[in-house]
């Protein structure tokens, strides 16, 4: 009985970690799934917004700036606002790049952010990291504590999913869409194209943060390592290709399937003998580039491919003369 | 993938149950990550005090003593995920680990704590873990380092250096070992002439070391990992020739800066602390010797702490007499401490007979007395590794 009350605690902290990767995933989304937008910098977002949540909500400790104790919604609010603006700042400088020169500029502008909270240990401990951070619903007896915090997330997700695709098939989408396939085109038909790369950035920047946030309250610990780009940054990727890129679903169900292999993998690996055991860790790391490799192989569209909005008209309104049918990246 | 997803699952479900001679201990390392190539001897030190157990008759009515590899890779997204996987899926009774501070810290908050696991660090050392609210059940067998960094900043003002230079590898385990050390030094009336953080892992240090050169320090203090940046910043150092004493603690202690930089050119110039134990100490001698048989350096950092942490667990599940959680959590402070008789590694079998008798026990191990404060830490013991003709002396500190 145990057993499986012990199953049952463990799935629920993998939907936990699935929830706050996917709340990552939908935000890359925005970013290059609507809008072509290639941020290879997701772990710097990432990074801004769980550093705001521990700063603003641990009691006071001399190694780190603290003691504010704010109540923890108003610092994921202000998680991903701030999260927001150093997107907005970056944008401002960087949008204007072409797909793979954004993605080295974001990059660099990840490693930045890493290092600067690494290096200010006045504000973020360095690489100490910060403790104790509060998690909401941490007062629940176990399990409660758990199934609440992941009906959080879920609400979260949910929230944001409904709000994307409200977004996805409203002309602001179709626009977004209109820009990823063909930048002159949108530009010829009037749309104000920095503009709108820039509100993708931005919006997609807000939601890192706020996984960053959940992310902080579910560790209870931060420091630069949980921001290092392999997982913090390329795994959100493999993630959103894997699922469907452009697909909402395809991100949710994208950053759930990969987590939990990622995690789950271990339980096969750690039966074998020691020697094997240290040996086929790595092979796990390896096995997220295999992944990747095999999806943009055989499936490149994801699991759940990207599908248009529909092009019946609304009440009222001509449909606009688009093709339908998926598109592959 | 899902298919593999459903048999992994399927394999997890068939071998959760605990078999009925057998007593999970979950095993947590940084295996992969930054520490990688530190945590295999400690990964040794554990199985060889789970070895000594099960040879010597096994825990409770001859139970195997089963240690479940989890690997932390030193990031506590990984360490709540191992102690996750341990705990739940794998059931086991206690933890030995996790490597880092970081992954330690947010493995037992998010984890143990809420669960009621017991759980033993044999080299999580940041200050940090001494505030957490545990319910009595995060203890560590390696010294918050708060200890070295005052151990090898007094070690300097007694070998007659006055002005230092230091330079510290930016990550929790040597920063914080740098950070004492600095306070300590000034304390004892030494000048540190320049404090320069480096990142580890670059191809070269030659802009750092000159940027330290300046005030006429009389050496180099290194906090750095040896295969990360240490042995690049002595050979850099001693190629340039604006260095050429060397004091380090204990994670530049490899024999590879030996190998790499010659020990004809560290003689008598180099000088590392390691947290260590008295050489003298048949306890630790017990140890030496059966971890040497089994191909690893029983000087290796933390893994005669791994032993410890290792075999108190083993003795905490004896004394508790049953597999629960909840009475070895009570069981480990009183098999760890004074009064009792002393029991020391290896000596499994006599420990099993005294407790089996109801004596009260007292474990010495490998690396001191491991009496748990209140907090559950233990001191600081430290030796001195100075380079001499034929490699490393060892002196231990007192």
């Amino acid at each position: 009985m145990e057993a499986y009350y012990g199953l049952f605690v463990y799935v629920l902290t993998l939907l936990i970690m699935g929830g706050i990767y996917s709340v990552l995933t939908l935000g890359l989304n925005i970013q290059w799934g609507f809008t072509g937008l290639f941020n290879a910098g997701i772990a710097g977002f990432f990074a801004v917004g769980a550093y705001v949540q521990a700063i603003l909500t641990t009691p006071v400790f001399a190694r780190h700036l603290g003691g504010y104790e704010w109540p923890i919604p108003v610092a994921m609010a202000l998680a991903m606002l701030l999260s927001a603006a150093v997107g907005w700042a970056v944008a401002r400088i960087c949008i204007r790049l072409r797909a793979d020169y954004l993605a080295i500029a974001t990059i660099g502008i990840a490693e930045i952010i890493r290092l600067t909270f690494k290096n200010e240990a006045w504000a973020t401990n360095g690489p100490r990291g910060i403790s104790q951070i509060p998690r909401a619903f941490s007062g629940l007896p176990q399990p409660y504590d758990l199934l609440a915090f992941l009906g959080m997330i879920a609400a979260l997700v949910g929230l944001i999913y409904w709000l994307l695709e409200r977004a996805r098939t409203s002309p602001w989408g179709r626009v977004m869409t209109a820009i990823r396939e063909n930048e002159q085109a949108a530009a010829a038909a009037g749309k104000d194209v920095e503009r709108f790369r820039l509100e993708a950035f931005v919006l997609g920047s807000a939601l890192m943060g706020l996984g960053g946030a959940l992310m902080a309250q579910y560790l209870r610990q931060i420091d630069p390592n949980v921001f290092e780009p392999l997982t913090g940054t390329f795994l959100v990727w493999v993630m959103l290709i894997a699922g469907g890129s452009a697909n909402n679903r395809g991100a949710i169900l994208g950053a759930v399937l990969i987590w939990s292999l990622w995690s789950a993998t271990e339980l096969v690996t750690s039966r074998l003998p020691d020697d094997f055991a240290i040996r086929t860790a790595y092979v796990r790391v390896f096995l997220i580039g295999l992944v990747l490799q095999v999806i943009l192989q055989f499936r490149p569209q994801g699991i759940l491919p990207e599908r248009r909005p529909s092009l019946k008209p609304r009440a009222g309104r001509a449909s606009p003369a688009e093709k339908t049918g998926s598109q592959a990246i | 993938m899902k298919s593999y997803l459903t048999a992994s699952a399927a394999f997890a479900l068939a071998a959760a149950p605990a078999l009925a001679d057998e007593i999970k201990v979950g095993s947590v390392a940084g295996v992969t990550g930054p520490i990688a190539e530190l945590v295999a001897p400690i990964v040794a030190g554990r199985n060889l005090a789970a070895e000594h157990v099960n040879e010597q008759g096994g825990l409770l009515g001859g139970d195997t003593l089963t240690l479940v590899l989890a690997d932390s890779q030193c990031d506590p997204k990984a360490g709540v995920d191992a102690g996750n996987k341990v705990v739940n899926v794998d059931q086991v009774v206690a933890i030995v680990g996790a490597s880092c501070s970081g992954a330690t810290n947010g493995m037992v908050q998010a984890v143990t704590i809420p669960a009621g696991v017991v759980s033993v660090s044999d080299s999580a050392t940041a200050p940090s873990i001494t505030e957490l609210k545990d319910e009595d059940l995060v203890y560590r067998t390696a010294p918050s380092d708060a200890y070295q960094g005052a151990a090898l900043a007094q070690l300097a003002i007694d070998s007659g250096y006055t002005k230092l230079a230091m330079t510290y590898s930016n990550d929790d385990y040597n920063a914080g070992i740098a950070t004492v050390f600095e306070a300590s030094f000034k304390e004892l009336g030494g000048e540190i002439t320049s404090n320069q953080v480096h990142e580890p892992n670059k191809a070269s240090y030659r802009s750092e070391v000159t940027t330290l050169s300046g005030g006429a320090p009389e050496g180099l203090a290194i906090f750095a990992y040896y295969g990360g940046s240490g042995i690049t910043i002595i050979r850099n150092s001693l190629e340039t020739g604006v260095f050429g004493k060397f004091l380090a603690a204990d994670g530049m202690f490899d024999a590879s800066v030996l190998d790499q930089i010659g020990t004809e050119n560290l003689k008598g110039n180099m000088m590392i602390t390691q947290s260590a134990s008295d050489p003298e100490n048949d306890a630790y001698q017990m140890f030496a010797d059966a971890f040497a048989a089994t191909g690893f350096d029983p000087a290796a950092p933390y893994a005669a702490h791994g032993y410890d942490a290792t075999f108190l667990v083993a003795l905490a599940i004896e004394k508790a007499g049953a597999a629960d959680r909840a009475a070895i959590a009570v069981a480990l402070r009183e098999v760890a401490s004074a009064p009792g008789e002393v029991v020391r590694p290896g000596e499994w079998e006599k420990a099993k007979a005294l407790i089996a008798a109801g004596t009260d026990i007292n474990y010495e191990g490998a690396t001191g007395t491991v009496d748990f404060d209140a907090a559950g830490d233990v001191p600081g013991f430290y030796s001195v590794n100075r380079v001499g003709d034929d490699g490393y002396e060892m002196e231990f500190l007192r």
